[in-house]
């Protein structure tokens, strides 16, 4: 095969030599026929593209075309499984092209930790997701561009909020400390803040999955690294690109309440007179706009690429949404006879939000259906006349759904500034090989909140006087790097050598105040001074700052030895501010290593096969600075002499050991491409342990200073497999088919919950996330039990229903009575954590339209349905105060909420996330518009699941307490899911 | 050419390392955080360091702490489940029936916050003892004050928990298993004896809210009022002795009119021998009306925020103000049962006494600022007066479907229209009448036919208007002195003492002797086992 692809490479030169010999600038028809370099045959479908024009033809069923050509015209043929080639037509007017079959469709270039690799030399576990794979429709965050992607991470967003943020989850759960999610580098800004990036401008998103890849970002690469790739100009191209769309967005699923009218066939119901579909009053048609701008370009020694992003997005939640500017300029230039390279990056993004309230969400189900939403009386059951018109009722946890959107603002203001440097020097002529470069980045984040609820707002309005808050954030980072590189042949081996050091600094400050008693609205938050809490000493205020760093000396080794055997190596040794002053320094070092196991035997119908296993360290920072540290603060106030002073109190134990987390990892691996090609695959297995988790332990005191202290406990298992698969089914001329799927597993297992000196849970037992009130405080529905999985959703076993209206449940311990408070009588429920998550995408493309339909799932976990929990019964409380939830599950004989399994339920889905169709305008050759491609797409199209609640997406965490041990509860304030239809064009010339 | 090469290699790699090795300094900066490197060296940081000795009393006037535990297992105070509402796995229950737990959070509460005081009062005493060592003269008032505070620490200690780990120097870093009861009874004794004389004695600005002599006799009353219970050893002469010293110092008298030692500004009172300061402003955490008046009360006394609905009290107690047989007095027309007149308002239809010491309770109908009635939409069904918010002594279960208006509630200290949850009277933590109580009792110990035992009995009941006893009994006794110190954290000793813990309340049964053994200490909280492997749990839990 090599050898027939010299030949191949040589008669091409010949052509390439002869087809500048004779070049005649005249119009022509040029005919010929494909055919495949393995047997000779024709290759039907292979497309055929005069280079710089949108002129092009697709190969017929034989392999033979007919192409109308300019003068000095470059035909591109490509087709998926060959590699592309370019022949300069010239004089020709016949020309038949042999297509090489691209050996490893492992050929692309994979962008890795301080570098980039062919993804054939990669040996430990790598997913690079390009951008035409990416999600289509509106997608406003960059991490959604990758959901459901790339097998092995999960990313997920319950509910619809524009302004919601993603939960990353890598390979599970791989510690329940701080810092779950994977660290983010941006063009090499470690850190870097995704919302810098618009999704117009990146050019493929790389993740770092194993331990192995992500050890060269040492103490912060314990929970995965993405690295994503803005787009950048082309040497020789002047190109304007035009993105633009609109979409609109309605509501696709709440929680089923009951309607007026089954409501009123409730016993003992209250009548308040009216009819009112609340869910409907708090929600509306959302919409979203999307223009993005893109000039790019390039001259022999500076290329650029600028590009303005406009969003406006307003969500199906009533004032929530969201205004947008990005900008971002990538710029290159050379200098010095080539030898050193400058680039600069700047990005800039301003967001004015509207956070909505997501309380009305939960308001809005509780809400009485006979309620008016207006009543300004003063006397009647929903009196509003002091709540501004909105009716209102005096009980307990109720609020007017609507008033509370409407008399309540919530916004904020972000601006994100980023900017960065490289200078490279290219040593070659000095020594062979040896580059050296220079890193700078800054990034400054400001947020900018402002609130106020009027002074007739029942929710936050402070009993008629009305509150505002504002305040601000700012984390700024600096990060210096150098690097150098040097690359050598060893005769049979290619050696490449990585050194560098890193330096990187973070200060956070921020101040807000707030504060009430107003005599007017007028003001909303801009007069804080006419509150007249703070004459009376009510209002507060705060500020804060504080800082951290982190330098770093790193190094790495590659060696391709002739093709087939693949070696790495590296080590990072990293210290940081926030460990303790006896282990400021932490090793992380990895080592892997592969083969190409087709390039030594034959194996039939694979045309390339690598086998792989890594290992490496990685570790995780503690979540915030000065833990380590013996800390005082203000504990109240004391009366001294017969004035209030303050007093000040220990806030924090010293534990000058503290150290990082660390996270060992193997994997095991292979890439494959088979069936000429058309079939290629990834498999990994990975295990890792973490030790060391960072967590706050309870010790006693005295003598500690306070009750708890922050130290190195605990040991997590975690291990799976992850499967991707690309099949091009069909690749007839019009038509092509490819088919593409992912799945990973998951099992986390908490092996202990203590050190040597220390216990997390004395009896390796832990109890987590409360219900809430009402009357559900104190009980815990999640455990964490040392030596079982993480993700235990804990409690009585649903055994129908006694004649009293309680709940019945099972005797487990089969001692007669049944304590549902009692461990002896609760057992595991469900499991909050999925077993596997998955991805399947299809693409079709027929003449010029073009078609992507991607579903995405989850299988294995549960979630506790918390409206269900409290407000699925006939309990007194609820049918005097409250709707009644009605699923499948409602039982008008229950009369008291108490959560159990029945509240639990199987949250398997499996949902089209997005589908789109284009059709490509076809273009006259030498046109001035290089493309133009129309498009709709729908997201969130529909979800198979047996789910009664609003999302059956996995919950990494509890939304209320924050807390990664309490993953599977569905808390009440969810926003509503959403289903999108976009409408876009692509422009460019 | 190789020369240059050289060179310029040197240079880059001379460069890179002065990059290299001028950053890799890890040590922190603060910014808005103090360490013991910078701070505790003007006077004005030294107060505020002293400050700090006081500050876990703010733990008191909040739910699920020392005082709510206090109450909550004794026969004043109960916390039903209304619906869903206030059923908190099954916690609050268990307090009322005596089945309480040690994974209880009350307990962990109570806890943190008794050995969080002792923690400080030693860090305070080794500071004010070096500063002692270079001279300073005030070192030793403050040390003695510092004293007194940890003395009522244990004391608290010592009595709910029973044993604990008894730590005194703040150097020693070894983790402490328990002292027997015995042991804390001794170190409190000894510690009061050693700094009673040092204490400051006068009662002005300069001694308001902090330990005084006459604050830590105080302390050294009850546990000798105590010691029976405590060392199975009484000591009611001593207890009459430190109730007479009191009496004798003179600084103290009852106040004319019962409530106003809780009204809203009580720091006048002449009658709070120490108060803990509350404020809205500069010290908030007395959550009272929060914590007890129902969720529509927030429209009668028009707070900023909406109560919980969570504190009644026992209908028996309440109704011990009223029983005309058992506290004597001038009758009148009291809240008792349901009944409404023609209007469908609530009317006090019974004939009872009118203890001017009622003013305890919030009951009956609540009306708003303007008179209107105050609205309860969500009333049961049972409740005669519709919607109407009203406060029916009676509670007609412990859960799961406990009446929402049922039970009087808390109206010990008075509450400020227009008030925020956190309230600014002052909590008595010691007071002239339980004084003259605990004399009474001792000397009644003693003697039962001791004349001033009742002459100070009566002392108190003519100062709340009702008819003065006879003669004493311990049954009598007990009950007047439910009435006067209702709310006040002195129920479950007094239940205690007068060996009453067992006996049927509310919806608590009547218990045999192993159980009141048992439930008389409160379980050592598991979260404290967990952290500290010497501690042992306390018998049968």
């Amino acid at each position: 095969m090599t050898k027939l692809y010299l030949f191949v490479r040589r008669y091409l030169a010949v052509l390439l030599v002869l087809g500048t010999l004779v070049s005649f600038a005249q119009e022509r028809v040029v005919t010929g026929k494909v055919t495949s370099s393995d047997d000779g045959s024709g290759i039907p479908g292979v497309n055929i593209l005069e280079k710089g024009s949108s002129n092009g033809t697709v190969s017929d069923s034989d392999g033979n075309f007919r192409i109308s050509v300019g003068s000095n015209a470059t035909l591109v043929f490509s087709f998926v499984g060959y590699q592309a080639q370019e022949v300069t037509v010239g004089s020709q007017s016949a020309i038949n092209v042999s297509m090489q079959s691209d050996v490893t469709a492992l050929s692309e270039v994979v962008v890795v930790g301080y570098g980039t690799q062919e993804k054939k030399e990669i040996t430990s576990a790598v997913t690079s997701i390009k951008s035409e794979d990416f999600n289509k429709g509106t997608v406003n965050d960059p991490v959604q561009l990758l959901q459901g992607k790339v097998a092995g991470l999960n990313i997920t967003r319950a509910g619809g909020d524009p302004n919601g943020g993603f939960n990353i989850r890598l390979r599970g759960v791989g510690t329940i400390g701080a810092n779950a999610e994977p660290l983010v580098v941006i063009d090499g800004i470690i850190g870097g803040s995704l919302s810098t990036v618009d999704p117009n401008d990146i050019l493929s998103i790389d993740v770092l999955k194993d331990g192995s890849a992500a050890a060269i970002y040492g103490s912060r690469g314990g929970s995965g690294v993405i690295l994503v790739t803005t787009k950048s100009g082309k040497k020789g191209t002047t190109q304007v690109s035009y993105n633009g769309s609109y979409a609109i967005e309605n509501v696709n699923n709440s929680i089923p309440v009951m309607t007026a009218e089954e409501y009123r066939q409730v016993p003992g119901h209250v009548d308040l007179g009216s009819t009112t579909d609340w869910l409907d009053v708090i929600t509306r048609q959302g919409n979203a706009q999307v223009h993005n701008l893109a000039l790019s370009g390039g001259s022999q020694s500076t290329t650029y690429r600028a590009s303005i992003n406009v969003r406006n997005t307003n969500g199906v939640g009533l004032k929530s949404g969201f205004e947008q500017l990005n900008g971002r300029l990538t710029l290159t230039q050379k200098a010095l006879k080539d030898r050193a390279t400058f680039t600069v990056n700047l990005a800039s993004t301003t967001k004015d939000a509207q956070l909505g309230n997501a309380a009305s969400f939960n308001y809005g189900i509780l809400a009485n259906p006979t309620m008016p939403i207006y009543d300004n009386t003063t006397t009647s059951p929903t009196a509003g006349g002091r709540f501004g018109g909105y009716a209102e009722r005096d009980i307990f946890d109720f609020f007017n759904p609507l008033s509370l959107v409407e008399q309540n603002e919530r916004d904020k203001k972000e601006t994100r500034q980023q900017a960065s440097l490289r200078a490279e020097y290219d040593f070659s002529d000095l020594v062979e090989g040896l580059r050296f470069a220079a890193f700078y980045s800054a990034q400054r984040e400001s947020d900018f909140y402002g609130s106020y609820s009027k002074k007739s707002a029942k929710f936050g309005g402070n009993n008629g006087l009305g509150f505002a808050s504002r305040s601000t954030d700012q984390r700024v980072n600096e990060l210096f790097e150098t690097t150098v590189n040097f690359d050598k042949n060893l005769g049979g081996a290619d050696l490449a050598l990585l050194a560098g050091y890193s330096y990187q600094d973070f200060y956070n400050e921020g101040f807000g105040l707030s504060g009430g008693n107003f005599v007017t609205d007028a003001f909303t938050y801009n007069n804080l001074s006419t509150a007249l809490d703070f004459n009376n000493g009510l209002g507060s205020v705060f500020s804060y700052a504080n800082s951290n760093k982190l330098v770093a000396f790193f190094g790495r080794a590659n060696v391709n030895i002739g093709g087939n055997y693949f070696v790495s190596a590296s080590a990072r040794y990293e210290g940081s501010s926030r460990f303790g002053e006896n282990n400021k320094w932490g090793l992380f070092p990895a080592v892997s290593a592969g083969v190409t196991l087709s390039n030594l035997i034959d194996i039939p119908s694979v045309n390339s096969l690598k086998l792989r296993a890594s290992y490496g360290v990685t570790g995780n920072q503690p979540g915030s600075s000065y833990i380590s540290l013996q800390k005082f603060t203000r504990t109240g106030s004391f009366f001294y002499n017969g004035v209030f002073g303050p007093s000040y109190g220990p806030q924090s134990n010293p534990n000058p050991d503290l150290k990082w987390e660390t996270k060992a990892e193997i994997d095991f691996g292979f890439d494959f491409a088979m069936l000429n090609n058309k079939l290629t695959g990834t498999f990994d297995y990975y295990n890792r342990t973490t030790t060391d988790m960072i967590l706050p332990v309870n010790v006693p005191q005295p003598p500690n200073l306070v009750q708890q202290t922050e130290v190195n406990i605990g040991e997590l298992k975690n291990s799976g497999f992850e499967l991707s698969l690309n099949y091009a089914a069909i690749t007839k001329p019009d038509f092509t088919w490819t088919v593409g799927g992912n799945i990973g597993t998951y099992k986390t297992q908490v092996v202990s919950l203590k050190n040597d000196i220390y216990n997390f849970a004395e009896t390796g037992v832990l109890y987590r996330s409360s219900m809430g009130a009402p009357g559900q405080s104190a009980v815990q529905t999640v455990r964490v039990k040392e030596g079982d999985p993480l993700g235990q959703l804990w409690g009585a076993l649903y055994d129908g229903v006694n004649a009293d209206g309680s709940y019945k449940f099972v005797d487990i311990d089969g001692d007669g009575t049944v304590d549902p408070t009692s461990d002896d009588d609760r057992t595991v429920i469900g499991n909050g954590l999925p077993s596997a998550t998955f991805g399947f995408n299809n693409s079709f493309t027929y003449k010029h339209f073009d078609m992507n339909i991607f579903f995405n799932g989850a299988i294995g976990h549960e979630l506790l349905n918390s409206y269900r929990g409290f407000y699925e019964n006939n309990e007194t409380t609820t049918i005097k105060n409250w709707n009644i939830v009605k699923t499948e599950f409602y039982d008008p004989k229950v009369t008291k909420a108490n959560v159990n399994s029945i509240h639990v339920e199987k949250a398997d889905f499996l949902r089209l996330n997005n589908m789109s169709i284009g059709y490509n305008v076809p273009l006259e050759s030498g046109a001035a518009v290089r493309n133009l491609r129309f498009f709709v797409a729908g997201q969130n199209l529909f979800t198979l699941t047996n789910y009664t609640g609003v999302d059956p997406e996995v919950r990494y965490k509890d939304t209320d307490s924050d807390d990664g041990l309490a993953p599977g509860i569905e808390r009440r304030s969810t926003y509503f899911t959403t289903r999108t239809f976009t409408f876009g064009v692509n422009l460019g010339f | 050419m190789k020369r240059t090469f050289l060179r310029k290699i040197w240079a880059i790699g001379l460069g890179m390392s002065l990059v290299t090795f001028s950053c890799t300094n890890l040590d922190e900066e603060l910014f808005d955080q103090v360490t013991a490197d910078n701070f505790f060296r003007t006077d004005q940081e030294l107060i505020a360091g002293l400050g700090a000795a006081y500050s876990s009393f703010g733990g008191l006037g909040n739910h699920s702490n020392l005082w709510s535990t206090n109450e909550l297992v004794s026969d004043e105070l109960i916390i039903t489940t209304k619906g869903g509402d206030w059923f908190d796995g099954g916690v609050l229950q268990q307090l009322h029936l005596h089945t309480f737990t040690p994974d209880n959070g009350f307990f962990n509460n109570t806890w943190g916050m008794l050995y969080g005081g002792v923690n400080t009062a030693n860090r305070l005493i080794f500071q004010f003892e070096e500063l002692k060592a270079k001279g300073n003269p005030s070192a030793d008032a403050f040390i003695a004050e510092l004293r007194a505070i940890r003395a009522l620490w244990y004391f608290w200690i010592m009595d709910g928990f029973g044993r604990g780990p008894l730590v005194t120097d703040f150097t020693d870093t070894e983790v402490k298993g328990a002292s027997t009861r015995q042991q804390l009874y001794t170190f409190i004794e000894s510690e009061l004896n050693a700094i009673v004389d040092v204490l400051p004695t006068a009662k002005d600005a300069t001694t308001y809210g902090r330990m005084t002599k006459w604050a830590a006799l105080s302390v050294r009353a009850k546990l000798y009022l105590n010691a029976g219970v405590y060392t199975g050893t009484p000591q009611y002469a001593k207890a009459a002795a430190d109730a007479k010293a009191i009496i004798d110092g003179a600084k103290f008298n009852l106040e004319p009119t019962y409530k106003d030692n809780f009204a809203v500004n009580n720091a006048g009172s002449n009658e709070n021998i120490f108060v803990y300061p509350y404020d809205k402003v500069f010290n908030g955490g007395f959550n009272w009306p929060m914590m007890t008046l129902h969720y529509a009360s927030q429209t009668v006394y028009n707070f900023t925020a909406q109560p919980w609905n969570g504190y009644s009290v026992v209908e028996e107690f309440y109704n011990s103000y009223s029983n005309p047989v058992t506290n004597p007095g001038p009758q009148g027309p009291v809240w008792l049962g349901l009944a409404v007149d023609a209007n469908n308002d609530k009317v006090p239809d019974t004939q009872g006494t009118l203890d001017d010491r009622l003013s305890n309770f919030v009951v009956g109908p609540q009306y708003k600022p303007s008179g209107e009635k105050a609205i309860d939409p969500a009333f049961e069904g049972i409740d005669p007066d519709g919607t109407n918010l009203n406060f029916t002594p009676k509670i007609n279960e412990l859960g799961p479907n406990a009446w929402r208006q049922g039970g009087a509630r808390i109206g010990k200290y008075a509450y400020e229209l227009g008030g925020t949850p956190n309230m600014s009277n002052d909590f008595v933590v010691f007071r002239y009448a339980d004084i003259l109580l605990i004399r009474a009792e001792a000397l009644w110990r003693i003697s039962n036919a001791d004349a001033e035992a009742l002459t100070l009995v009566n002392q108190i009941r003519t100062r709340a208007k009702v008819t003065p006893f006879a003669s004493l009994t311990a049954d009598n006794f007990l009950a007047e002195r439910g009435r006067e110190m209702f709310a006040e954290m002195t129920r479950r000793q007094d239940l205690i003492r007068f060996g009453k813990f067992g006996q049927a309340w509310g919806f608590k049964p009547a218990k045999d002797a192993a159980s009141v053994t048992k439930y008389s200490l409160f379980p050592i909280p598991k979260q404290q086992l967990d952290a500290n492997s010497k501690l042992t749990q306390n018998p049968g839990y």
